[in-house]
């Protein structure tokens, strides 16, 4: 990501006086994982096709101004070896949002003014929104749905004639 | 000067939920204070992946006790600004009335654990027995005291008939009045004074560095309410924005006392201008699965609030973010804890209103 | 010492001395829910169908049903109150009553080791009823 336009950016709807609202990362699960409620053994169409896609993160830097109610994002598409600035300097608050960026997702923000080194939360997995961690615990909704469609499938199999 | 490193809580008597604060102190004097949150983190936002859409919105509304109706209504009206369902007008006007009931007794509550916080138990008892009817309204009409399940996506699920409304009103009126005699006290009582009056100051320019929402930057006298926006069914609604501008703790006692009579207010103009009759319908049934994301602003008892919802099609929402408004004021929180007193921390912590279960989900 | 007839709080202070408490003597003394109160679902055996809709619909996984055997429980611990099974029952076999659950939490199980609070029936024999039509997708089961 383009750091001096982004922090441009930021420091023009500092200096226009809006608010920060949100600083929201979503882990962006490519298209091949299995579908939620997916038939077990059917891919989704195309998967085969799609080579392994790289581990993005989308964030989303939200602005307002409490005016008009105005809301003004900035978007950004990032990888967890891309450093992403902090807006600490404009916005002091960021660093709640920041070390949660970190904490929970893994990526990599610089700069913060409070940096609390990974102690914000207390989670039993470390990273939970990671890649492998939403995969993970994909994989083991899919088995437990399979598991539980094959016992089913089984046990009206032996089911005695009504 | 020798520094001495103080744990504030995680337990503490003045906190409704889990939070600590490591406070360096010189002799009483707080010098920095570093956060740690997440003894309450349950991480339900996790649950998008293995809960449906439909039943996110009964999870939405566990996040949190006292804010629990306007997180279930903030879920339901982001899914219908991304499915493009239209709300009934009945339902619109319940979900206002519901909302800002749900605001007096969070005020109560408040109220309540405020004078707890410098030993008035006395006060504290008389704002809760207050509080019991404002519960026992929620308990009638949708059918829980603090958990009401009445939002679905699409509407509500429950009705309230004029009759019962108009008692309502009466009802509330009544509060009203009791609660008059209760605000005298926490205006003028001399020992609330000498605990809140000058203590823990922010002013606005500090109010908007730090991002302050809600009660918190309306003390300091900043404008802002997410209502005046005029969504979500607050657009019929007068109402100005109740400011005041010391900044001090007891700024923030009052903003939160003249919102309890305004909120009473607001409900009698809703009841007044809402549609009346029977059998008016009440839910719009959505269609297919969410796709495409959404930024919802509601004005909770503690400010602003933000809901992020994205879908992409599935039966499974792929984010819900809810950026509660404690989570938006911790930072309001360090910054005055920073140079005050020790014995005046439980109070400054208090008065952000903090939530930590709607802060940490 | 702050003059006592400036303190607000001092009237109302005495006429709590000399009035009845607010609070009730519980468990003794216990108000009744309010018409309407999320309490229990209760469900009615005779005019279930087993179309498992209600299970489908359950945010917390509390109900399950076993069509073949005829068999419908609820843990009623794990029960939300939601209200969604009672709204989508076809049949009417389920309601809510506005009483509390009355379930003993302690650490026994029971016979066949379940967890407190949970409620199981058995229907009539699957030999003497008539076929169940299901309530959605494919059936797998010879009716």
């Amino acid at each position: 990501m383009d750091r001096d336009a982004f922090l441009a950016r930021v420091g023009e709807y500092h200096k226009e006086g809006r608010r920060l609202a949100l600083i929201n990362v979503t882990t962006s699960v490519p298209s091949a994982a299995p579908a939620h409620g997916a038939k077990p053994g059917a891919e989704a169409p195309g998967a085969e096709a799609a080579a392994p896609a790289p581990e993005t993160f989308e964030i989303v830097w939200a602005f307002e101004n409490d005016k008009d109610h105005s809301l003004e994002t900035i978007r950004e598409t990032v990888t967890p070896a891309d450093a992403v600035p902090s807006i600490s300097e404009f916005f002091g608050a960021a660093f709640l949002y920041e070390n949660e960026m970190r904490e929970l997702f893994g990526l990599n923000v610089e700069g913060i003014n409070l940096d609390l080194q990974g102690q914000l939360y207390k989670t039993a997995t470390k990273v939970p929104f990671s890649h492998a961690a939403v995969k993970a615990r994909l994989e083991a909704v899919n088995a437990a749905a399979a598991a539980k469609a094959t016992a089913a499938a089984a046990g009206a199999t032996t089911e005695p004639k009504a | 000067m020798k520094r001495t490193t103080m744990p504030f809580g995680p337990q503490h008597p003045v906190l409704p939920e889990p939070l600590v604060l490591d406070l360096i102190l010189e002799d009483e004097r707080v010098i920095d204070a570093i956060p740690t949150i997440g003894y309450i983190h349950r991480g339900l936002e996790m649950m998008v992946e293995r809960v449906e859409y439909t039943e996110m919105g009964f999870v939405a509304e566990r996040i949190c006790g006292i804010c629990s109706f306007m997180h279930g209504m903030g879920y339901c009206v982001s899914l219908e600004s991304i499915m493009n369902v239209e709300v009934p007008e009945r339902a619109r006007w319940l979900r206002v009335i519901w909302a800002e009931i749900s605001r007096v007794q969070s005020h109560l509550l408040w109220l309540g654990l405020g004078a707890d916080a410098f030993g008035f138990e006395n006060l504290f008892m008389h704002c809760w027995r207050m509080r019991e009817e404002i519960l026992d309204i929620f308990e009638k009409t949708t059918g829980g005291r603090i958990i009401h399940s009445v939002n679905r996506i699409g509407g509500v699920k429950r009705d309230v008939s004029d009759s019962e409304l108009a008692a309502i009103v009466v009802k509330l009126d009544e509060l009203g009045t009791a609660f008059d005699a209760t605000a005298r006290v926490f205006a003028k009582d001399p020992s609330i004074r000498h605990r809140m009056s000058g203590v823990g100051v922010l002013s606005a320019d500090d109010a908007r560095a730090v991002d302050a929402v809600g009660p918190m930057a309306r003390a300091s006298g900043v404008v802002m309410d997410t209502r005046l926006s005029g969504t979500y069914g607050y657009d019929r609604l007068d109402f100005e924005p109740v400011i005041e501008t010391a900044g001090d703790c007891l700024a923030r006692v009052v903003v939160r006392m003249r919102e309890v009579t305004q909120s009473i207010g607001l409900v009698r103009q809703a009841v007044d201008k809402m549609p009346k009759g029977d059998g008016m319908a009440l839910e719009t049934k959505p269609r297919g699965n969410p796709t495409g994301e959404v930024f919802t602003r509601l004005e909770q008892p503690r400010g602003e609030v933000l809901y992020y919802v994205k879908g992409n099609g599935t039966k499974n929402l792929e984010r819900f973010r809810a950026r509660t408004p404690t989570f938006a004021n911790i930072p309001a929180m360090i910054k005055l804890v920073k140079g005050c007193e020790l014995a005046d921390v439980p109070n400054i912590i208090l008065t952000i209103d903090p939530c930590i279960s709607c802060t940490e989900r | 010492m702050a003059n006592p007839f400036r303190l607000p709080m001092v009237p109302r202070a005495l006429r709590n001395l000399v009035s009845r408490p607010a609070t009730r003597r519980y468990p003794s003394e216990i108000r009744p829910r309010f018409d309407g109160a999320r309490g229990t679902i209760e469900f009615d055996v005779e005019t279930c169908n087993y179309c498992m809709l209600c299970m489908r619909r359950c945010p917390a996984a509390a109900i399950t049903v076993v069509r073949e055997e005829r068999m419908w429980s609820i843990e009623q611990l794990t029960c939300i109150a939601c209200n969604v099974c009672v709204e989508v029952c076809a049949k009417k076999s389920l309601t809510m009553s506005r009483d509390s659950k009355h379930v003993h939490v302690r650490s026994e199980v029971g016979p066949q080791g379940q967890r407190p609070g949970h409620e199981e029936w058995h229907g009539a024999d699957p030999a003497l009823t008539a076929p169940v039509k299901p309530a959605a997708e494919a059936p797998t089961s010879a009716s």
